[in-house]
């Protein structure tokens, strides 16, 4: 498989966070990694991304073995829960960022840069300073950063919890959207289950540390592995686009 | 790659492609933590062991017998510190807590009037409330013989305390304004509400929120005038402290056993004051992090009874002696006596500018070299050992912070054993003088920066190395830009302590490349008042000019951030 995580464990002094946990995603697909919080996710998505090194496990990348590599060396760009913007710099300057690590010239990661920008509807606030934009502004600004470098795999952790509910709505569609059109392969990390039911190709449930399920939406939904798996969806019903899709989410 | 859609983008082949390339830069990543570490060890903790060590040296062996002597022969002088520094702490605290308060619940440019006397306070040189002690209250007095025609003997040990007392004041008052601006007002207006007078609230909210501050100020206070020579020298007459007598045996050069034996005995208390600081800071809480209102604390001192009449006599005593202490200095550059009357003249100054400009030149040199430096080395030390935790990193945060309680004697006297021979020959240097004004400031700094450090969120540092930067990239593109503040404040705070400074480098200037306020101290000792006045008058003033730059550059940078 494209993306395969094999056994990974990782603790915190006594605290096992991670425990052997195995994964596989396909190229161009979206796997959400869903659960309760402080269940481990964020750790994961630190063990991919590669600021954290597993205890044990490996994680292998489009065939290659990318688990001692440090975070700069691996194709790998992430969307921080806090963005992580850099606030003396200009929204372009920002999304140009990574483009200079791979060699490329100034003109050229400008025109790259402001590429992604219109991509993301945000082309007119080029020069602007981070902190003159709106929180959803800023989402797609680190959004366009990720995606710019044009990274083998994307992560996103919780990206759109610091929006209000109508704004995360429209963000979930424009990322599924951008994700298709440019088949990027994505993990995204939630523990909104309505998110994950709507966004993702593959969802993977976590229940401390450990892999409860890891199935599509829809075999999810219809054969929860477990009775607590089946408790935390806590769904009663949903209604399919003709596609396959998830439509609508009826909950108890 | 899994790009489907867009335009395709040249990419040209860089350095930082080469499989070398980023090897290096970590190797570079781990000098620079390497060097850090090093020069801490180097400048703090060695001159300490030196100074350990020589103390324990008796001609033939390891023995306490230099203790002992010193302990016989110095009893009068351990007992003189001992009383003049704890009657300093209370006076000193008293008339803090005064100011303080007094200014805090100023009102308009009565506020302002006090903050500005309390910052003029902050960047004066040493010896100055001392200098103007010996003009306006001494034999030949402006107040004590002019106006009041009396002749008193102003060297014991009276002056030596109140001159300590007022010149300690301005640290303490500005750290006690700093909790009583941040108090919450909740709990003031909430005392009003339930009925309680401004004499209540004074007595049973406001000082005992201000409680541990108080503790601090005590503290720092005591340990100030055991280390403080300069006051006993200049003042003191035949009333001697131990830190005077340090000082005495060091300009003779006599007995660096000796010597060091006495800093040991200064040392002790002094290290023990500095862990139960610590221990007091962390119970006071934090308050560097968040920014303080400007608003000032609302309670009406004149309402608050016989106590606030009291702080508010204080505070006002204090304030008066302060404005006369500047009068005098700023005013006895410009005057000299011809028959008997006082007239303005410009020979002082015309003296400074042919004498002493060039120890003033070099002094500023020096200071801004420390401030870059210094801040430079603060911002890359609290990075590497605050944020990457590294191994010992609390080991050396302890050394690090080490020097703020070390007597100047100690840190001078230090240098002088650690640096005076080979293959660390630095006697004489000018980099001897910097360097030990660099680390004594580090406490402060290093504090500057880790409180700034603290507000660049996690997530930016890891953005860069997701996107391809490493270790270094971090540092120069987060971690610098993201404490600029923090650089300005550490450059001001350097630029002004190195100039007034007076501790150790005394006895580390080469005597060919003074400084300014050596040649002060020296000046004042000569009995030339006029001329330590003025080059007082000139220090103070190139500090402010240099701050109020800094001040201009931070709010302009600030209105273009906001904007
Ligand atoms: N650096 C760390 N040191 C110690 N414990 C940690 C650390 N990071 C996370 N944890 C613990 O690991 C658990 C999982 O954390 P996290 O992965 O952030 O959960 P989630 O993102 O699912 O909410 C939590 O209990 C948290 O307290
Ligand atoms: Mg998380």
């Amino acid at each position: 498989m494209y993306l395969e995580l094999h056994q990974l464990n990782k603790r915190f002094g006594e605290k096992e966070v991670v425990k052997d946990l195995s994964l596989e995603l396909a190229q161009r697909d979206l796997l959400c990694i869903l659960g309760a919080s402080g269940c481990g996710k964020t750790t994961t998505l630190n063990l991919i991304g590669g600021f954290l090194a597993p205890d044990s496990g490996s994680i292998l990348l489009d065939g290659q073995d990318v688990t001692a590599l440090p975070p700069e060396r691996r194709p790998v760009a992430t969307v921080f829960q806090s963005y992580g913007l850099f606030p003396h710099m200009t929204v372009l300057q920002n999304v140009a960022y990574g483009l200079k690590f791979q060699g490329m010239d100034r003109a050229a990661a400008r025109k790259k840069g402001l590429y992604y920008l219109e991509l993301v509807g945000l082309a007119d606030r080029a020069g602007s300073r981070i902190h003159a934009l709106s929180g959803g502004q800023q989402q797609r600004v680190a959004l366009a950063r990720a995606l710019a470098v044009e990274p083998k795999l994307c992560l996103l952790d919780e990206p759109f919890s610091n929006l209000d509910a109508a704004l995360r709505t429209k963000m979930r569609h424009e990322l599924k959207r951008f994700q298709e059109e440019l088949g990027i392969t994505m993990v995204f990390v939630t523990h909104d289950q309505e998110e994950a039911l709507i966004l993702a190709d593959r969802i993977a449930v976590m229940e401390e540390g450990a892999l409860a399920q890891l199935a599509p939406p829809e075999e999810l939904y219809q054969n929860p592995a477990s009775p607590s798996v089946a408790r935390f969806l806590g769904v009663d019903e949903l209604v399919w686009r003709e596609d396959g899709t998830v439509l609508k989410i009826i909950k108890q | 790659m899994s790009k489907a859609a867009g335009p395709d983008f040249p990419l040209r082949k860089r350095a930082s492609h080469d499989a070398l390339f980023p090897a290096v830069r970590q190797l570079a990543d781990q000098l620079i933590l390497l060097a850090l570490l090093a020069s801490i060890c180097l400048f703090i903790l060695y001159p300490m062991v030196c100074i350990l060590w020589r103390s324990l040296q008796d001609g033939d062996g390891v023995s306490f017998a230099m203790y002992a002597h010193v302990w016989r022969k110095y009893r009068q002088s351990l007992y003189n510190s001992m009383l003049t520094a704890t009657c300093t702490a209370l006076l000193c605290t008293a008339f803090s807590v005064a100011a303080a308060l007094l200014t805090a619940t100023g009102k308009g440019w009565l506020r302002v009037l006090g903050m500005g006397l309390l910052l003029i306070t902050m960047v004066s040189p040493p010896f100055v409330s001392s200098l103007a002690y010996i003009q306006l209250y001494g034999r030949r007095g402006w107040i004590t013989y002019r106006v009041l025609g009396l002749s008193l003997d102003p060297y014991n040990c009276w002056g030596v305390i109140l001159m300590q007392s007022l010149s300690f004041v301005p640290v303490n008052a500005l750290f006690l304004m700093g909790m009583l601006t941040k108090m919450d007002q909740g709990s003031l207006l909430a005392a009003r509400d339930l009925g309680a007078r401004p004499k209540h609230i004074l007595r049973d909210v406001v000082l005992p929120l201000i409680r541990p501050g108080i503790l601090v100020c005590l503290l720092l206070s005591f340990v100030r005038s055991l280390a403080d020579f300069g006051t006993p020298v200049i003042i003191g007459g035949r009333f001697s402290t131990i830190a005077s007598d340090i000082y005495m045996q060091l300009m003779g050069f006599s007995d660096l056993e000796k010597a060091s034996a006495m800093n040991m005995t200064l040392l002790l208390p002094s290290v023990a004051a500095f862990f139960l600081y610590r221990y007091l800071m962390v119970k006071t809480g934090s308050t560097s992090g968040e920014r303080s209102q400007q608003r000032g604390l609302w309670l009406p001192l004149h309402r608050c009874g016989a106590l606030g009449g009291i702080l508010a006599g204080g505070g006002i005593f204090f304030f008066l002696v302060l404005v006369l202490q500047y009068i005098c200095i700023f005013a006895s550059g410009f005057i000299k006596r011809v028959k008997g009357v006082s007239v303005f003249t410009l020979d002082h100054l015309e003296r400074l500018m042919r004498y002493n400009a060039d120890t003033l030149v070099r002094s500023m040199v020096y200071a801004l070299i420390v401030a870059l430096a210094g801040t430079f080395f603060a911002m890359l030390f609290s990075y590497y050992v605050y944020r990457r935790k590294v191994r010992f990193g609390s080991f050396f945060d302890c050394l690090a912070t080490l020097p703020y309680m070390l007597p100047g004697t100690c840190f001078g006297i230090g240098y002088i054993l650690a640096f005076n021979h080979p293959p660390l020959k630095l006697t004489g240097t000018a980099l001897i003088v910097i360097a030990n004004m660099l680390f004594k400031q580090l406490p402060t700094t290093t504090k500057i920066c880790t409180a700034a450090l603290a507000q660049i969120p996690d997530a930016q540092e890891k953005a860069v190395r997701d996107l391809g930067g490493d270790k270094l990239t971090v540092i120069k593109d987060v971690i610098l830009p993201g404490m600029r503040p923090a650089f300005l404040s550490c450059f001001a705070y350097n630029f002004s302590s190195s100039m007034t400074t007076s501790g150790a480098v005394l006895f580390l200037i080469d005597p060919g490349n003074q400084l300014a306020v050596f040649r002060l101290f020296d000046a004042v000792n000569k009995g030339e008042y006029s001329m330590a006045a003025l080059i007082a008058t000139f220090i103070i003033l190139i500090v402010v000019v240099v701050e109020g730059l800094v001040y201009l550059l931070a709010s302009r940078k600030e209105k273009a951030h906001v904007s």
